[in-house]
């Protein structure tokens, strides 16, 4: 069997040439069974090892927290510095252990807990040393914080189409925030308004505003992706 | 015990730093046979060359100031031929093994990324198994000439060893080029790569390179050159919006130096013409092409070239950089330069020749490249018993490429048989 429009010689059975695409009805062709999916050939193994890892550093972080409460226990009578210990072992528990449970890593669920147990964690220093700061500085900063991490993650991870844009609006919002933190470091500590920040929205800006023209622009948006390997 | 490693050699230095999310730099070669391959006598046969071929079964790491290459604990195991070729190697799985064993039906098939090996290195690799493979099916044994070692010996040291540190020369060749034209189109969203052969009778192929009086590469990139540049046309990039068309030929520079690797041992040149200095006949640009391929492969260039390379890989300055800075660069220098000068791969394996003994059991050799990332296709030649496999990959949906390649060929009178996987 030959092309019609190609001129090349096609394999037996074939309906189109690969080439052009123009059809070839060949009446004694027969469907040839299907070849199996990756999926049906490799079912899903379990993980070795995973159980002995998240066991040996739940044993370290666990040793090292009671560890220093007995230790404090011991000497100033009270829990004293123990309980920072403890809650910042609890605290690198839930970011780096609790994921391992789980077979993918899912950030829509694990960062929001992570940025909860930070912010309970701040709210247990803000009322051991007596400070206000908590309600007015700390709380809203992790909220910011862990919202613009979790926009980047969700950015990079589930988006495949049109980062750069969104991108470029990240980049000039992170900038604004920083308004936002020094505004929030003012009410709480009385320091001046808009001083530090100013050069941060600067800079972001620019660049969020030049990502925002490549974005525009098809060749410098393939060469953007070529260069920095998106 | 400690591990064995190896370092990457000149080469291979590059490919590690540039690998991205959905593409690497992996080759692959496989071999068809009479029969249908029985996979526990394959697996048998990748065990018995195991320690023979050290550097093959290998995973990448990454080290503080270099990426290396250490030794598997165990021989990879072969696995059936699931999907299309040269399916993308993630990082995950280039750290358990850099090379792929992958068999179906008649064939088989060896991947590898391009840290390991070349084309050359891979096809010497795929012989000695597919002999090791008929010795353990059929019983006897298949004498040890050309690439066939003889696996109960110990590895040499100068399969193993970097020629490139071997042969440069004391001055160096500048990397200064024109850019070239780049070829486009939508890619498929899925990875999935298309594969296009065409099989061509050997001596109708030779006899149309030497009416030219050209050699069988020269003669295929001028055809190719032709396409590429009709391919512009078609886009509406003639006269001065015309860019030059160019093909990056590896060299084999085994042939060049005689010196002998399992290991990468090869430079790529570009060679091509503007189309904007006017129209050329099919003599011409055949006569451009074979002229520009033997002045850049003369040996005194070419060690000019791999000496512009080791010196940077020598310089005591840029040992010392930590690996994530030298990565960034890399990638910047690569991103830049590295993908703009040419608009496809044209790598001719040549004629492959095995001993008498086991070529009647072999049906068929291909060698596929995978594509780069901004080229969307890629060119690879294998010539065995009188036929010539043009394997064109691409990572588009559209095959004009290829048909104005191959119906060119058609013209001017060569006759092609096409296959492809397409879905």
């Amino acid at each position: 069997m030959y092309c019609i429009q190609c001129g090349v010689k096609l394999q037996e059975g074939a309906e189109s040439c690969p080439l052009c695409g123009t059809p070839v009805v060949d009446v004694r062709a027969e469907k040839q069974p299907t070849v199996q999916s990756w999926s049906d050939l490799y079912p899903a193994q379990k993980r070795h090892g995973q159980l002995l890892v998240i066991s040996l550093i739940t044993t370290v972080l666990m040793a090292a927290s009671l560890g220093c409460l007995i230790f404090c226990l011991r000497t100033a009578r009270n829990a004293s510095w123990s309980g920072y210990v403890m809650l910042g072992c609890a605290l690198l528990w839930v970011c780096f252990i609790f994921p391992l449970f789980f077979r993918k890593w899912k950030p829509m669920i694990f960062l929001p807990v992570d940025f909860a147990c930070l912010a309970g964690f701040l709210l247990y220093i803000c009322a051991k040393t007596g400070g206000s700061w908590f309600l007015s500085f700390a709380f809203p900063v992790t909220v910011l914080v862990g919202l613009i991490t979790i926009a980047v993650v969700a950015l990079f991870r589930y988006l495949r189409q049109g980062r750069l844009p969104l991108l470029a609006g990240l980049l000039i919002l992170i900038g604004l925030s920083f308004m936002l933190v020094e505004f929030f470091q003012h009410i709480t500590f009385g320091t001046p308004m808009f001083v530090w920040s100013l050069y941060c929205v600067c800079g972001f800006c620019a660049m969020g505003a030049f990502l925002l023209v490549a974005s525009l622009i098809p060749s410098w948006r393939n060469a953007l992706r070529r260069i920095f390997f998106f | 015990m400690r591990k064995q490693w190896y370092r990457l050699d000149n080469a291979a230095l590059i490919f590690p730093a540039i690998i991205r999310k959905n593409w690497n730099n992996v080759c692959r070669v496989s071999a068809t046979l009479k029969e249908n391959v029985d996979p526990d006598l394959l697996n048998q046969a990748i065990a018995d060359l195991a320690p023979r071929f050290p550097t093959f079964f290998v995973r990448l790491r990454a080290g503080f100031f270099w990426y290396y290459l250490q030794r598997t604990e165990k021989p990879v195991q072969a696995r059936p031929d699931y999907a299309y070729p040269l399916t993308h190697m993630s990082r995950k799985e280039l750290k358990t093994c850099c090379v792929r064993i992958l068999w179906f039906e008649k064939r088989i098939a060896v991947e590898c990324f391009h840290s390991v090996t070349d084309g050359t290195g891979g096809m010497a690799f795929l012989q000695n198994l597919v002999a090791r493979y008929l010795e353990l099916k059929y019983g006897g044994e298949i004498p040890h000439e050309g690439n066939i070692l003889d696996y109960r010996e110990e590895p040499k040291p100068e399969e193993q060893r970097d020629c490139f540190l071997l042969c440069g020369a004391e001055g160096s060749v500048g990397r200064a080029e024109a850019t070239a034209y780049r070829l486009e189109g939508e890619p498929e969203p899925d990875g999935f790569r298309h594969i296009i052969t065409g099989i061509v009778p050997t001596d109708t192929l030779l006899e149309k390179a030497h009416e030219q009086k050209v050699t069988v590469t020269a003669y295929l990139a001028a055809v190719m050159g032709e396409a590429i540049c009709a391919r512009q046309a078609q886009q509406g990039r003639t006269g001065r919006k015309a860019r030059p068309v160019k093909i990056t030929i590896p060299v084999n520079l085994r042939k060049t130096f005689g010196l002998d690797t399992l290991r990468n041992f090869t430079l790529a040149v570009n060679i091509g013409y503007d189309p904007r200095l006017g129209t050329y006949t099919h003599e011409q640009v055949c006569r451009l092409m074979y002229h520009q391929l033997a002045a850049e492969t003369i040996p005194q260039r070419m060690a000019g070239r791999v000496s512009t390379n080791v010196d940077l890989q020598r310089n005591l300055l840029l040992r010392l950089v930590p690996l994530f800075l030298k990565r960034i660069a890399m990638r910047l220098v690569y991103a830049l330069s590295g993908e703009r000068k040419g608009c496809l791969n044209i790598s001719n394996m040549g004629t492959i020749s095995l001993p008498e003994a086991m070529a009647g059991q072999v049906d068929r050799f291909d060698f596929v490249i995978g594509v780069q990332y901004s080229y969307p296709n890629n060119c690879s030649v294998a010539s065995w018993q009188g036929k010539t496999c043009i394997n064109m990959i691409r990572s588009i949906r559209d095959a004009e490429l290829e048909r104005l390649f191959f119906s060119r060929l058609v013209e001017l009178g060569i006759p092609v048989e096409i296959e492809s996987n397409r879905r």
